[in-house]
């Protein structure tokens, strides 16, 4: 590190970059604004839209993708990335419905299951990174596969049933009118922001994507944080799986087949910078409901599936676009 | 719940045991059995499963015949060189389920040319004939008599709710042509949503929702498969409004039956999964010893009611 | 008529921001001449000869090539012209044969297909090889296999392909042995003998009697003066290369004599450097001087965990201590202020305050969660000190000017308030106002009772700023000077003594 490039002075001395208000407003609120901006025009296009009963519904819809974006929001602030949580969802709902079946353990021990098996292949993926250095999209490749197979191979390939009303009520139930999965998903989501900006271990991870040879010398124990942060998204993706299998009322091995890329592009569109470094919870969250509202609203027009996913890839394609300029910019 | 675990073991105890007598080469008994290989698309699928249930079932009610049992994981480009891998470890005959309708006349010519039987199992393709046999239902003929079914519960005429499977699958562009096929004979009947949900119950769900709020009126949602059939159900049911709607599936798969027998899921549609796989093989198998087999061989698809479900209940125990 | 010039380069300038890196140089190169050019890092050497290859555009001046007039804007219009050159830094395509290597973008075809002729390729490659005499390379091998000293002439072997006109050779014995430098010293005279003229960048002073006819010294980027090589003696070079009268005033009195703070016994990490030995005291600044790739940053590393030593001692206040990461190293009460402001100092994307907070975020924590209201006291108290210029705390450091990143990066180290910094090139890149700032903290500190080490290329800093100076050479402790004893000529003598020991051990 010491004999490289001599000359750094690309900053003159005349102090900070000049932006325009609407400019700083849009960086810090933009998606937000795309938000507002989508529920407005889906009210326009389809005033059904706009009730309560519909948000709650995007809302409980999105839970679990959300749970799953906010914990990969932590690995792609690290700079890393997490192709896995799809299959750990399944993974984690057929050995949770094993321990969920009617009149067999209480309630505490599914959960604890489904936290335990995400967080085993999260503490598997931040091991084999962290300490044994190899990329993270290859870990995580080799776990998707990996956590499919196990999954099919616990269950046989088909479906556990038989689950019991109180763990169903986890996914189905509402306590005060509002869905269990939203009170879930809220949980997730302060426990998280508290973690990410109140919290060492928050400042750390920011610290690793920014720069993590300066992290280092700053003392952070770089492996031990990647680790944890692998263990956390596995964990969250424990949870979600649980919550899928209890709304569903049905241990599948097939389940969550793709929602690693819905969470990666929650994130993404949420503002969090595939470089390292960036991201926040919020932005996160507001990510999902993009996604949420899109697909909500289309349904409700009837617009085909096929354009649905086109919408989806333009709207990642154009996230991305937004966080490449920001970063041209310095 | 332990049983689950202790079925669990036992599994891997076979897999090992089972992997351990590859290695003696020939089998106890001397005999020389018949090889056959068999390519399936997706060893995750779930109604695949019991259709590979079937087989190992006849095989081991035949005792004559060793399968070979590959899976392409859905991926056309493999199925067809673990075909040509079929081909030149000199298997004595071929089943497969094709991943898809346009490569596997490709396969069945290669196969063809070096003159082993060759049985198409499940699925149609434009060519056939080229095979040694068919055996399987005609996907279409499932979304007729799912969709009559539903007519015959509606009195002829109501809103139509369809939900597709995954895109371009050739089960979701059939089965859905056969349900409007029957609902162009019914003048008061509309397909008023259309939307696909890729064959799966949380996407179903979702998609049910969604459908719900939009306040369209829905007398009967038809889904290419049980999964989102079951979906549907449990989002109408959330909303208080399963009454009134009629469900229907298609496959009869024993989470579906469990639906049927409570009236919640009023139209299914059996496609024998078990009859399919133990027919091909016994097929495979005839053409394999040179006899003279039927060119297609149509497993019949039923018609499961909340009336008739015991009788596919049974048929899983 | 012709020249007998096949270069003259003549009232060059070029500015970027904030810095002036040529003011109105010159230099002349004769057809079949080998003319060094010398001078500190920053002299601005590098400047000029990436001027030369089109990579930069002078601000002002002229070259005549050859008896034209010429304005390069990209390298592969230089190669056209005549002008090949061998970087420092090597940069081959590690999965490429020798052959591909050399020949890469002007490869042998059939025709015009496109399709390249590999054993016309490899044809031509052996001839060049032979003509230079090359016998130790296979042109098939694969560039990743070869040592370091055979990619050097490949590169050198590759530069003579192109049968240019005039070659600039940037620090080209910097990784290879004698033997091949006798080797590469005989390539050099055959090439003069077609009249090719070489332009020699080096800082080993050895070299020049064998090899140059001509030299020129650059400093400051400013032109010293050129002269024959045989009028020139050790000690006139080196007054060329750093008369001068130091820029800044450094205000300082000697450090009283306290304990120890720190002190390493007989440390090495193979490759870099070797048995080195001294210690800090509490209040005192230790400068380390040495030329780059003399492995003063390397040591600062070694000590601060960042990389384990092979053999010796650290010992902070009389105690031995085993740095395996830096976080050990923090904990013995040591903060480093790395060289490399960008790469291994900031993080960039986030803001002033967490770029601030970010070792002793312990210190803030409480049952788990940061009190961000002492963070926030903390912090203005120190960009009050330092005077950091940034309108508020949530700024983004990438913002910041250079000094302004670097007054952050300092307040990273003094928040945690360790009793030893090292600080390596604290004012590289940075412009005057702030520079000045920084040395009288440094003082400040010293003052305070910590223990400073600073490593810096300019000479005038360390000699202004430590009460003692190592100086380093290749790896080799070439000796130490009391601050009454120091001035540029003795530690240019003593950093460029190196050599003499590597040809003793080796």
């Amino acid at each position: 590190m010491s004999n490289l490039s001599t000359v750094t002075n690309n900053t003159s001395d005349a102090g900070l970059h000049k932006e325009s208000k609407a400019a700083v407003l849009f960086k810090k609120y933009g998606m937000l604004i795309i938000l507002i901006a989508l529920i407005a025009l889906m009210t326009a296009l389809e005033p059904n839209f706009i009730n309560s009963n519909n948000i709650i519904n995007i809302v409980r819809q999105m839970a679990v993708i959300g749970i799953v974006a906010i914990g990969v929001t932590f690995v792609i602030i690290t700079s890393g990335i997490d192709l896995s949580s799809g299959s750990v969802i399944a993974l984690t709902s057929v050995i949770v419905a094993t321990f969920a079946q009617e009149g067999t353990y209480p309630l505490i021990v599914a959960v604890l299951a489904a936290v335990a098996v995400g967080a085993a292949t999260g503490v598997f993926n931040g091991f084999l990174i962290a300490k044994g250095n190899i990329a993270p999209f290859i870990v995580t490749l080799g776990m998707m596969t990996a956590a499919r197979g196990l999954a099919l191979l616990f269950s046989g390939g088909r479906p556990i049933g038989g689950l019991s009303d109180s763990f169903q009520f986890l996914g189905q139930g509402m306590i005060l009118g509002i869905p269990v999965p939203i009170i879930i998903f809220a949980i997730i989501g302060i426990v998280s922001y508290v973690l990410l900006n109140k919290t060492k271990f928050g400042k750390y991870v920011y610290a690793i994507g920014g720069n993590e040879q300066a992290a280092m010398i700053a003392g952070v124990n770089v492996t031990k944080v990647k680790i944890l942060v692998y263990s956390y998204a596995g964990l969250l993706s424990g949870l979600a799986g649980m919550i899928l299998t209890a709304r569903i009322a049905s241990g599948q091995p097939t389940a969550g087949t793709m929602y690693e890329l819905d969470a990666i592009a929650a994130a993404v569109i949420g503002g969090t910078s595939l470089t390292g470094g960036i991201g926040t919870i919020g932005g996160t969250v507001i990510g999902a409901l993009i996604i949420g509202v899109m697909n909500n609203g289309l349904d409700l027009m009837n617009v085909s599936s096929y354009w649905q996913q086109i919408l989806k890839g333009v709207i990642i394609t154009v996230a991305v676009y937004i966080d490449a300029r920001k970063h041209k910019k310095k | 719940m332990k049983k689950k675990v202790l079925g669990f073991m036992v599994m891997m105890l076979v897999l090992t045991s089972a992997l351990a007598g590859c290695g003696d080469g020939g089998s106890a008994d001397g005999e020389e059995k018949l090889k056959i290989g068999v390519a399936l698309p997706d060893f995750d699928d779930k109604w695949l499963s019991y259709l590979q249930d079937g087989m190992t079932t006849y095989e081991e009610e035949a005792g004559n015949i060793e399968g070979i049992y590959v899976d392409a994981m859905n991926d056309a480009a493999k199925q067809m060189s673990q075909v040509e891998t079929f081909i030149s470890q000199g298997v004595d005959a071929i089943a497969i389920v094709p991943v898809d309708t346009e490569s596997v006349g490709t396969i069945v010519d290669m196969a063809n040319g070096a003159d082993i039987p060759i049985v198409v199992v499940n699925r149609v393709y434009e060519g056939i004939e080229d095979a040694t046999a068919y055996v399987g239902g005609n996907s279409i003929d499932s979304g007729i008599i799912q969709m009559e079914e539903v007519a015959k519960l509606l009195g002829g005429k109501g809103n139509i709710a369809i939900m597709n499977g995954t895109p371009g699958h050739e089960a979701e562009i059939k089965r859905t042509e056969g349900n409007k096929q029957v609902i162009e004979e019914n003048p008061d009947m509309q397909v008023v949503l259309e939307k696909n949900a890729d064959f799966d119950r949380a996407k179903g769900m979702t998609l049910m929702e969604n459908w719900l709020q939009s306040g369209d009126q829905i007398d009967a949602v038809v889904a290419n498969n049980d999964e989102m059939a079951i979906g549907a159900i449990m989002a109408l049911e959330a909303a208080g409004k399963l009454d009134g709607v009629v469900v229907a599936g298609i496959d009869g798969t024993p989470d579906a039956l469990e639906y049927v027998e409570s009236g919640k899921l009023q139209v299914s549609v059996f496609q024998d999964a078990a009859g399919q796989g133990s027919k091909g093989l016994e097929v495979a198998a005839k053409a394999a010893q040179g006899e003279e087999v039927e060119k297609m061989n149509f497993i019949d698809f039923e018609l499961i009611t909340p009336d008739n479900v015991q009788t596919y209940v049974e048929k899983w125990q | 008529m012709t020249s007998p010039y096949i270069l003259q380069m003549s009232d060059i300038s070029k500015s970027f921001p904030g810095v002036k890196a040529l003011q109105n140089v010159k230099l002349d190169v004769k057809k079949g001449e080998v003319h060094a050019l010398m001078g500190e890092n920053g002299a601005g050497k590098s400047t000029l000869m990436k001027i030369l290859i089109g990579i930069y555009t002078a601000d002002t001046g002229s070259v005549v090539f050859d008896g034209e007039k010429l304005s390069i804007s990209n390298v592969s219009e230089a190669l056209d012209k005549g002008i090949s050159m061998i970087h420092q830094e090597l940069n081959p395509v590690p999965e490429m044969t020798v052959a591909e290597n050399i020949f890469l973008g002007r490869e042998p075809t059939y025709g015009k297909t496109g399709i390249v002729n590999q054993k016309q390729l490899i044809r031509n490659t052996k001839e060049l090889f032979e003509r230079l005499n090359i016998t130790t390379i296979n042109p098939k091998a694969k560039m990743i296999d070869l040592t370091v000293a055979k990619m050097q002439l490949v590169e050198i072997a590759k530069a003579v392909s192109f049968d240019s006109k005039l070659i600039i050779m940037d620090e080209p014995t910097s990784a290879i042995t004698d033997k091949e430098v006798a080797h590469l010293f005989d390539i050099i005279r055959s090439l003069q003998k077609k009249d090719v003229g070489i332009i020699y960048i080096t800082h080993k002073m050895e070299e020049l009697k064998q090899i140059a006819n001509t030299l020129t010294v650059f400093r400051d980027g400013q032109y010293v003066g050129t002269d024959s090589i045989d009028n020139m003696s050790r000690e006139r070079l080196i007054e060329m290369m750093v008369g001068r009268e130091l820029s800044h005033a450094f205000d300082k009195e000697h450090a009283a004599r306290h304990e120890v703070a720190l002190e390493v016994k007989n440390l090495t990490k193979e490759g870099k450097f070797y048995d080195v030995n001294f210690h800090v005291r509490k209040g005192e600044v230790l400068g380390i001087a040495g030329l780059m790739g003399s492995g003063r940053s390397e040591i600062l590393e070694t000590i601060f965990g960042v990389m384990q030593a092979d053999a010796g001692d650290i010992e902070v206040n009389g105690q031995k201590k085993k740095m395996r990461t830096p976080k050990d190293a923090i904990n013995a009460g040591i903060g480093l202020l790395t060289e490399d402001r960008k790469l291994t100092g900031c993080f960039l994307p986030l803001s002033v305050r967490d770029n601030m907070i970010m070792v002793n975020i312990n210190k803030y924590t409480k049952n788990g969660i940061i009190n961000q209201k002492r963070i926030e006291d903390d912090c203005e108290d120190q960009k009050k000190k330092m005077n950091i210029k940034t309108p508020n705390m949530d700024q983004l450091i990438s913002n910041l000017s250079g000094g302004n990143q670097q007054k952050v990066l300092i307040g990273r180290w003094l928040l945690h308030n360790p009793d030893i910094l090292f600080l390596d090139e604290p004012t590289r890149g940075i412009d005057i106002g702030a520079k000045s700032e920084i040395y009288n903290l440094i003082f400040e500190l010293a003052k305070q009772g910590k223990a400073i080490i600073i490593v810096s290329s300019e000479m005038p800093e360390v000699i202004g700023l430590s009460d003692r100076i190592v100086v380093m050479s290749e790896g080799y402790q070439t000796g130490e000077l009391d601050r009454s004893d120091a001035t540029q000529e003795a530690i240019m003598e003593l950093a460029t003594r190196g050599e003499l020991i590597k040809r003793k051990t080796s």
